[in-house]
């Protein structure tokens, strides 16, 4: 899987400037976030991605005054955007345990082994281990202090999580 | 086998009531509206002659520059005052914001009608203090000019 290509930069005087009341400085910057936070939020919270991306937008944009340094709004951005989209994703009792027998052979019209297909099968906190390491690139230790879990959690987590991809993709 | 993760798009209203979350002493309301979106937008986005009869305090709205999808407005007031507005305007999405005021408004389809979102309010210093008290006492000033749009939808 291909990390996801980075960000558009970000000025940090639109950073500034939004930290300092100026809405259209906020708007500017809600579009610059919101297709970043829509990308970490999707596969993560799935069919529940529009409310995870819209809850998070809501935390980062009423504690943007603590954001010390606009230059790290990324990662900063992205701790809070997992964080939410696996609280919601969680709130809607949509997770299935990861139960990988299932998982749908390629082809099969009723089932198509979609990547869509393969996160359904998996707790939103396996989704979240997937998003940091195969789409942000983050190493376990990074990751798991992001989830608050140890490394060999995420590592658990991340092996489960390919193994049901490489089922997936097997047949 | 569909290799795209999945990717979660918000929409102009999700994100004026991020905006309005995010934005102390503001009054914002939403209402889905029985018209397509065609329709509305034509009239709410119409600022020069639409925003005075939405916000019955504006006696007029004058665009005085226009860079693409940025905008400089002046308003005058009923009782005389004026002020100037920078704005953003696109399909389904304004912001504007002058020296004390904010203003948006927000836009998309739903079913066969339209979800339209306004969002009004001051930028004073310390407002955010008064926030809790403010946000439920001001609602109503959201919903009037969402129903003015809409009687104006209605006449035509």
């Amino acid at each position: 899987m291909a990390p996801m290509t980075a960000p558009p930069e970000i000025d940090p005087a639109l950073v500034r400037a939004a930290q300092r009341g100026d809405r259209m400085a906020v708007a500017d910057l809600l579009d610059a976030l919101a297709p970043y936070v829509g990308r970490v939020c999707g596969p993560i919270a799935l069919q529940d991605g529009p409310d995870a991306a819209q809850e998070a937008l809501i935390v980062i944009f009423r504690n943007l005054g603590g954001l010390r340094e606009p230059g790290a709004i990324y990662g900063w951005a992205r701790a809070i955007a997992v964080r939410e989209a696996v609280r919601v994703a969680r709130r809607t009792a949509r997770a299935i345990p990861a139960e990988l027998a299932d998982v749908p052979a390629p082809g099969d019209p009723q089932l198509a082994a979609d990547i869509r297909d393969v996160l359904a099968r998996l707790t939103p906190e396996h989704r979240a281990v997937l998003v940091l390491r195969d789409l942000e690139g983050l190493d376990e230790q990074a990751a798991g202090a992001l989830l608050a879990v140890p490394a060999a959690t995420v590592r658990s987590r991340l092996s489960r999580a390919r193994r049901s991809f490489r089922k997936a993709w097997s047949g | 086998m569909n290799q795209d993760w999945p990717v979660t798009e918000l929409d102009p209203v999700r994100r004026m009531r991020v905006l309005a979350a995010a934005t102390p002493g503001v009054a914002y309301a939403e209402k889905l509206i029985p018209a397509p979106f065609s329709a509305v937008w034509e009239t709410a986005s119409d600022l020069e002659h639409e925003l005075p009869r939405m916000v019955t305090d504006l006696r007029s709205f004058e665009i005085t520059s226009v860079r693409g999808e940025r905008m400089t407005g002046h308003a005058r007031g009923r009782l005389g005052q004026r002020a100037r507005f920078d704005v953003v305007l696109r399909p389904g999405w304004c912001v504007m914001q002058s020296r004390f005021l904010i203003g948006g408004m927000a836009a998309v389809p739903e079913g066969e009608g339209t979800r339209f979102a306004f969002l009004g309010g001051l930028r004073l210093p310390g407002i955010r203090l008064l926030d809790p008290v403010l946000r439920p006492a001001i609602r109503p000033l959201a919903r009037r000019p969402i129903s003015r749009l809409e009687h104006r939808l209605q006449a035509r």
